[in-house]
């Protein structure tokens, strides 16, 4: 069974027009790219909330006393 | 006199004499000119024509660039109308739907353009949207800057992305989410380009839970913005609508 290909959309605001095709085989690398680098800014974001919640650890508070303090 | 069933033109009775024809014509004729230009009033290119009663027409002359067509306050007839300064006028109104989606051909007559994307919906899980300038993945041209680290002003910050986040992650299941997406002076072609982002989204795995997410969408393009490009961080839309604003 062959995978479908994902589908684009295109709108042309003025007319209304709607075009929806199959994605070409640069788009779809592009998604790709795109898609990972988006995992890159979730493990980012994660490793981040990590450190945070070390740091906290280390120096005895919970991050609703953080918050408490900082407000 | 016979007449004519819908606009009572005069015709020959079947007994008039046939001397009398040429007359007969001319009449009718005229008659027949009269009612055809009262059915289209026009004079000029660019001209509209509307109903001012169930069987009376008349014309209205083309407005000025930028003008729209409305009725006027008494909702009797249509008028051109100039914008008041911060009206806003609904452009468009989009499904998320696919891996991607793109408004293209967003007309260059506002101020700026202003966003609001309902209930997005991803079919992947913790999945965040992303917008793309002029739909332009050429590498290098986007950016996204959190809120809270626009306020270090004095440090300088690179260009690494193909597209801009504006949102937080959403639930793949639960979606009452907003976004909203404000685009300044967005057909000049002098200046870089930018979009303020405030979304509230669905936790995705607290789904009575809330995710607050402020940024900016930053291009490092002096182009006018014609179209915008939006995309799941990965795989496709489940649902979700994009109405297009265009503000004076």
């Amino acid at each position: 069974m062959t995978k479908s290909k994902p589908q684009i959309k295109i709108v042309n605001v003025e007319t209304g027009e709607e075009i929806v095709r199959d994605a070409t085989a640069e788009e779809i690398a592009q998604m790709e790219l795109d898609a990972a680098l988006a995992e890159t800014k979730k493990v980012e974001a994660q490793a981040k909330e990590t450190a945070k919640a070390a740091i906290l650890d280390r120096i005895g508070l919970t991050a609703d006393e953080l918050k408490m303090i900082l407000g | 006199m016979a007449t004519t069933t819908n606009y009572s033109w005069t015709t020959p009775d079947d007994t008039a004499l046939v001397k009398d024809g040429a007359s007969a014509i001319r009449t009718l004729g005229t008659s027949i000119d009269t009612t055809v230009k009262a059915l289209n009033p026009g004079t000029t290119s660019g001209d509209l024509d509307y109903y001012t009663a169930a069987t009376t027409k008349a014309r209205i002359a083309k407005g000025t660039a930028g003008q729209v067509f409305t009725m006027n306050s008494g909702a009797t007839a249509p008028e051109w109308q100039t914008l008041n300064a911060g009206s806003m006028t609904l452009i468009s109104t989009t499904t998320l739907t696919g891996a991607s989606v793109t408004l293209s051909s967003i007309p260059q007559t506002y101020n700026k353009l202003f966003l609001v994307i309902r209930n997005f919906l991803p079919a992947t899980d913790s999945d965040f949207l992303q917008m793309r300038f002029n739909a332009d993945a050429t590498a290098n041209r986007h950016k996204t800057q959190l809120y809270y680290s626009v306020f270090y002003y004095n440090t300088a910050s690179a260009f690494g992305a193909t597209s801009s986040q504006i949102s937080a992650a959403n639930d793949n299941a639960v979606s009452t989410s907003i976004i909203t997406v404000e685009i300044p002076d967005y057909t000049n072609t002098a200046t870089w380009k930018m979009g303020e982002t405030t979304a509230l989204n669905v936790d995705p795995t607290t789904t009575t839970s809330e995710q607050f997410y402020k940024g900016i969408a930053i291009y490092n393009q002096t182009t006018a913005i014609s179209s915008l490009l939006f995309l799941p961080s990965s795989g496709n839309f489940t649902s979700g609508t994009i109405l297009l604003y265009g503000v004076k």
